[in-house]
């Protein structure tokens, strides 16, 4: 009788831990428990700041410097909070300090670092719809950029959009309803 | 023209920005693995204050009229009066020095950080 040695499949037996779960470990001294919430999040950390700030260095900068004030501050992360707001509230903060610094630097009112080829003649050679959407959302006034980016990265939490942006839930709801009215109009030209 | 049911469909599928290629590593670098400061900027600001402050009165004390003669005096001073020339006084400090260097030797044991895989 042929006899083949062939290993079992590994069995994925270890059940994802959730992000409290980690905050503690990595309170307690383990590195790589922080280790395992950078990775979780440093995507979409970067792509909250990369859309915010239009400078894939400024980008990469801001979410260092989140993470980095997040390790500092995490003894003071409140138990029950999510971990994926107060992450983003830090990183928002950061980019808004840095577009007030371009400012400050460029004089005074700072023209947006929208994608400058984002017009809809170009708008209408993309066929592709990821790259239109994208192209779209890069055309929006910034405000409306943030709240549709958060709503692309949180879903529809709006309380939890309202709070990294510390602005009043109907605020939120109607910067979401505008920028997804001029989306919708960007997308049908 | 796009219904809000399918532009929420379009925004769920756009894909993430890519981060740049040893982000993890480099935050890592900045706070698990940045090397441990023995003091904080502002302690060593507070501790050079000191100093300096210690100094100057030293030099103040060191630098006045017949300082030594003084100082000696005011040791002798404070020693008379303090009790330290009185045998029970020096042996109630040994039996103190003595008890709480035997707390400082104790050690207790120290609760085990909980492991992520024990959550």
């Amino acid at each position: 009788m042929l006899a083949l040695a062939v290993e079992p499949p590994p069995v994925a037996t270890e059940a994802p831990v959730d992000d409290q779960a980690l905050i503690v470990a990595a309170l307690a001294g383990h590195g790589d428990a922080f280790g395992e919430l950078v990775g979780r999040y440093q995507r979409a950390v970067y792509h909250l700041a990369a859309r915010t700030l239009h400078d894939a260095a400024e980008a990469e900068d801001a979410t260092q410097e989140a993470f980095f004030k997040a390790y500092r501050a995490l003894h003071s992360f409140r138990p029950g909070a999510k971990f994926s707001t107060w992450i983003f509230t830090i990183c928002y903060r950061l980019c808004c300090d840095r577009i007030a610094k371009r400012k400050r630097i460029s004089g005074d009112e700072l023209p947006d670092r929208a994608d400058p080829g984002a017009g809809p003649e170009l708008l209408a050679e993309r066929n592709d719809e990821a790259l239109r959407l994208r192209a779209a959302i890069d055309a929006l006034p910034e405000k409306y950029r943030t709240v549709i980016t958060l709503y692309h990265l949180q879903g529809k939490q709006y309380e939890e959009i309202a709070t990294v942006l510390n602005l009043p839930l109907g605020t939120v709801k109607t910067h979401l309803f505008r920028a997804k009215e001029q989306l919708r109009k960007a997308l049908s030209t | 023209m796009m219904d809000d049911d399918a532009l929420d469909r379009a925004l769920a599928a756009l894909p993430l920005d890519e981060p740049p290629a040893g982000l993890h590593q480099r935050i890592m670098a900045r706070t698990v693995y940045a090397p441990r400061t023995v003091f904080r900027t502002w302690e060593i600001w507070a501790i050079a204050l000191l100093a300096g402050l210690a100094s100057w009165l030293c030099w103040l004390v060191a630098s006045a009229p017949h300082a030594a003669d003084r100082i000696a005096s005011a040791s002798t001073h404070l020693i008379a009066n303090s009790g330290l020339s009185s045998m029970n006084t020096l042996l109630w400090l040994a039996a103190g020095v003595s008890a709480a260097w035997w707390l400082v030797q104790l050690t207790l044991p120290t609760r085990r950080p909980p492991s992520i895989e024990a959550q």
